[in-house]
């Protein structure tokens, strides 16, 4: 794949620097799948 | 066409005073007449949908119903696969996407009746907010040629609109069913993550993606939706919950519903006309009971980063053969922002899934522990025009992709049910729309305040079609 253009590098940086920012107190219990388990709530399907 | 919803069709065949294949030739010969222009459809299947719908007036003469989609046209957005059609994902290539099983939700319209008439256009491989497509050409709005019907799931929107079929699908990744539906004048419905099975839908985003249905009326994005929901073993995320009756409680009246008003953001920068209309539907609700909270939301800005790191991550994973094998195929803009995915570190990725994480818990529990729904604009102006919108330099147009998809985005972040529902005219005749909220799995409340507001306008009993041309 050919090298990214300054444009697609400045629109990467920029996103780099806006989750830096909202991650910077982020606790260390976090997990990536908790998205999910705010989602379903407490509710047990079953 | 004049007048007829899912609802209303459904009655009328389900009693022989119309046939599945009455209907059925009906569309096709509104799609023959007037889609040169609009360009709604990428593959017409006539031939299938006839002898679909013959075989359907064959089992009702039989005594034998499907239910509420029996012998209903319908189409879906080209990144569904349905079996013996090909699946362009609004790509130069017509087969672009054949994945093992067919489109789990299109199985399950055709099994409650609907008759498929084909695939619709979209924006390539459904990068974009305006209908603009380079291999299939723009789609018109129906209300206003040489203006977005938005996107990306445009030609759903716009042959909803236009009256070529009663319901359509799109998918959902960043307002890409809300947006054509606001564009088009009809009712545009983002699930909850998880609620409608995304097997056999070309993937843009794995952890964004949403499929729903676009219908002319909410009450018939509520029977699309009642079809196409539910647990699908074969979607790693699909949701285990039991999916209720939201049809049964559409009609329950709305008194006491806490409707949250946003102080911040989601009316900044908005058409004066469509700020308007979106206020006096609220009023409009409270007038029926609805009980109006002005709240600060938590800031956008970080979900909106958020969605912005997974999809262009995901999205670049998706498309990496494409891009690498064949990047003179991809239009500039789409290829753009695709290459973006590839400079984006793993780091930054998990960082931007544990900081959704953390912003859904938090936003769930303070918006909905004071107000059952929250009301915004869905776009911030009525559908632009298209030379307008896809003029200019590379920047320009990504920074107004963003603009314009800036009410809907957040919502993708936060999984949450989001409902687009027409409300008004501008003053020269292009669609006006608001956008309800909801809790996780709360399409009911979302819907019930959709329908209301659709019930109280009278939008149910006069509904407006488009003056088309040849």
């Amino acid at each position: 794949m050919a090298d990214p253009s300054p444009d697609v590098r400045a629109a990467a940086a920029d996103l780099a620097a806006v989750i830096e920012r909202a991650s910077a107190d982020l606790k260390l219990a976090e997990e990536p799948s908790g998205f999910i388990v705010a989602l379903e709530g407490d509710e047990d399907p079953a | 066409m004049t007048g007829w919803t899912i609802e209303t069709l459904a009655r009328e065949i389900a009693t022989c005073r119309i046939s599945a294949v009455e209907a059925t030739e009906t569309c096709l010969a509104r799609i023959t007449r007037f889609d040169r222009r609009i360009r709604s459809f990428i593959t017409l299947d006539a031939d299938g949908a006839r002898a679909a719908a013959r075989g359907l007036d064959a089992e009702l003469a039989r005594g034998r119903s499907r239910g509420a989609l029996h012998g209903i046209p319908v189409a879906l957005k080209d990144l569904c696969h349905v079996r013996g059609l090909p699946t362009s994902c609004g790509t130069k290539t017509a087969e672009y996407f054949t994945p093992e099983r067919e489109c789990a939700a299109a199985t399950r319209l055709r099994g409650a009746g609907a008759v498929i008439l084909g695939k619709l256009n979209m924006v390539e491989l459904a990068v974009g907010p305006f209908g603009d497509n380079p291999h299939h050409g723009d789609v018109q709005n129906p209300w206003r040629p040489g203006h977005s019907a938005g996107g990306s799931s445009s030609g759903s929107g716009a042959a909803v609109a236009a009256g070529f079929v009663l319901g359509a699908l799109g998918s959902d990744t960043g307002g890409s069913i809300r947006m054509p539906a606001a564009c088009c004048g009809i009712a545009g419905l983002k699930p909850t993550y998880g609620r409608v099975s995304r097997t056999g839908v070309m993937p843009l985003s794995w952890s964004l993606d949403h499929v729903g249905p676009m219908t002319r009326t909410v009450r018939d994005a509520a029977l699309l939706l009642a079809v196409i929901a539910g647990r699908d073993a074969s979607d790693a995320t699909s949701s285990r919950r039991p999916v209720p009756d939201d049809l049964a409680t559409l009609p329950r009246a709305i008194a006491g519903l806490r409707i949250g008003v946003p102080e911040n953001y989601y009316f900044d920068r908005v058409d004066p006309e469509m700020e308007a209309a979106v206020r006096a539907a609220i009023r409009a609700l409270e007038g029926l009971g609805a009980v109006l909270v002005d709240l600060r939301l938590p800031d956008p800005e970080p979900l909106v980063g958020v969605a912005n790191v997974i999809t262009r991550s995901e999205s670049a994973a998706i498309h990496a053969r494409l891009l690498r094998e064949r990047p003179h195929e991809v239009g500039p803009v789409v290829r753009a922002r695709l290459e973006i995915g590839f400079q984006i570190s793993a780091h930054d990725y998990i960082q931007a899934q544990r900081v959704r994480s953390r912003l859904t818990r938090e936003f769930i529990g303070e918006v909905f522990g004071t107000v059952d729904a929250i009301i915004t604009p869905t776009i911030p102006e009525p559908a632009p025009k298209l030379e307008t919108v896809t003029a200019g330099s590379l920047e320009e147009i990504v920074r107004r992709t963003g603009q314009f998809s800036r009410f809907t985005r957040p919502f993708n972040a936060l999984g949450l049910p989001a409902l687009s529902v027409p409300c008004g005219w501008s003053t020269d005749g292009r669609p006006l729309a608001f956008q309800v909220v909801g809790r996780p799995f709360d399409e009911a409340t979302v819907l019930r305040l959709g329908c209301a507001w659709e019930m109280s306008a009278g939008a149910s009993g006069r509904l407006l079609e488009p003056d088309l041309v040849d």
